[in-house]
């Protein structure tokens, strides 16, 4: 949308007065060149449709200090740059915060990566073993009812584990 | 953004205007808040200039929020009522004492103030070529805040103030429409 300041000078200097019946020019006025002029600043479409909102409020919520006397879009421009920058500092530091956390209590990159290398190594194993050692240790796992019972059952998973743990080796060369 | 979320962010941010309205007419009446204290105390019928003054000061903050005419007939219709309650509150303080009895200057003080600032509201709106709503929010404030002061003889003051409030609007107001000068 084209903005003709003098226009919009106008429209905001009413707005100030308390003439209502222009708050949605004044609105539809502001959105757009807010909007671009925050992306610019953030270079993300997302934080900046969260500083556009805030900026929109902030200027509405002071439309009734506006100097009638000044231009009215570097002044809402100046707001809405102030907000950008708030944004954008609040982000650095949630950031940083949930940094922090990661290295107190959270679980680290590098642990992170050890678990998901064992994993794959575990999915790769039971890969290399038969059908029915699979499904028993499986079975075990998600502690599913099997087809036997009792001490054929627990045969099985016994022999299941131990040929697990030996083709592990052999991938490996580690338990 | 949908028409949903726009129609959302422009409720938000009218509530915002509003608020922001608001707080300024907070601000700006805030100042009215140290007379009727002051008239509250200097005053012999405290509970009548306490209403009074709390009836002024919502309205006077109605018309800073509403904004337009109203909002400009702030300061000169709270100027020109305090005329009439400075005088009042002065002469509640003076008798005239007889062989019989005492006589209050209450209201003859209250119908000169009104008579004063019926002349400066119409003086005002008529050299400002205001509307009449300017015209009557002023008048309204002026009358409100004099009567804070002219609650004197079971308000007698009050009628003396709208009494001479009325002769002082009359004469500018017939020249206005009689003179030709639109507002």
């Amino acid at each position: 949308m084209h903005t003709d300041p003098n226009t919009f000078d106008a429209l905001m200097a009413r707005l100030a007065d308390g003439d209502r019946a222009v708050f949605s020019s004044v609105f539809e006025h502001l959105r757009g060149p807010i909007h671009r002029f925050c992306v610019s600043l953030l270079k993300h479409e997302a934080d900046a449709a969260d500083a556009t909102q805030e900026a929109m409020q902030k200027i509405l919520l002071r439309a009734s200090d506006y100097d009638k006397t000044r231009p009215a879009m570097p002044w809402a421009m100046a707001i809405a740059a102030w907000e950008c920058r708030t944004l954008s500092r609040k982000r650095v530091r949630r950031r940083e915060a949930e940094e922090t956390d990661c290295e107190r209590g959270g679980e680290h990159p590098e642990e992170e990566f050890v678990r998901r290398s064992l994993t794959a190594a575990a999915v790769a194993t039971l890969g290399e073993l038969s059908d029915a050692d699979r499904e028993t240790l499986l079975a075990t796992f998600w502690d599913e009812a099997s087809l036997v019972s009792g001490v054929t059952l627990r045969k099985r998973r016994q022999r299941a584990l131990a040929r697990l743990r030996k083709t592990f080796r052999r991938l490996y060369g580690l338990d | 953004m949908d028409s949903t979320d726009l129609s959302r962010l422009q409720r938000r941010v009218r509530w915002a205007y509003e608020l922001g309205r608001l707080r300024l007419a907070l601000l700006g009446i805030a100042p009215l808040l140290v007379i009727v204290v002051v008239a509250t105390r200097v005053t012999n019928r405290p509970t009548s200039t306490f209403w009074f003054g709390i009836a002024t000061i919502v309205v006077g903050a109605g018309m800073l929020w509403y904004g337009r005419q109203p909002q400009k007939a702030v300061l000169p219709g709270i100027s020109a009522g305090l005329v009439p309650l400075v005088l009042a509150l002065c002469a509640n303080h003076l008798h005239a004492c007889g062989a019989d009895s005492c006589s209050s200057h209450c209201v003859p003080a209250c119908t000169l103030g009104g008579v004063v600032a019926g002349l400066a509201v119409a003086g005002v709106g008529y050299q400002r070529r205001a509307g009449i709503w300017f015209c009557l929010s002023a008048s309204l404030l002026a009358l409100l805040t004099g009567a804070m002061g002219c609650t004197c003889i079971d308000y007698l003051g009050v009628m003396g103030l709208g009494i001479g409030f009325a002769v002082g609007v009359v004469p500018v107001l017939l020249r206005r429409v009689f003179g030709g000068r639109s507002p």
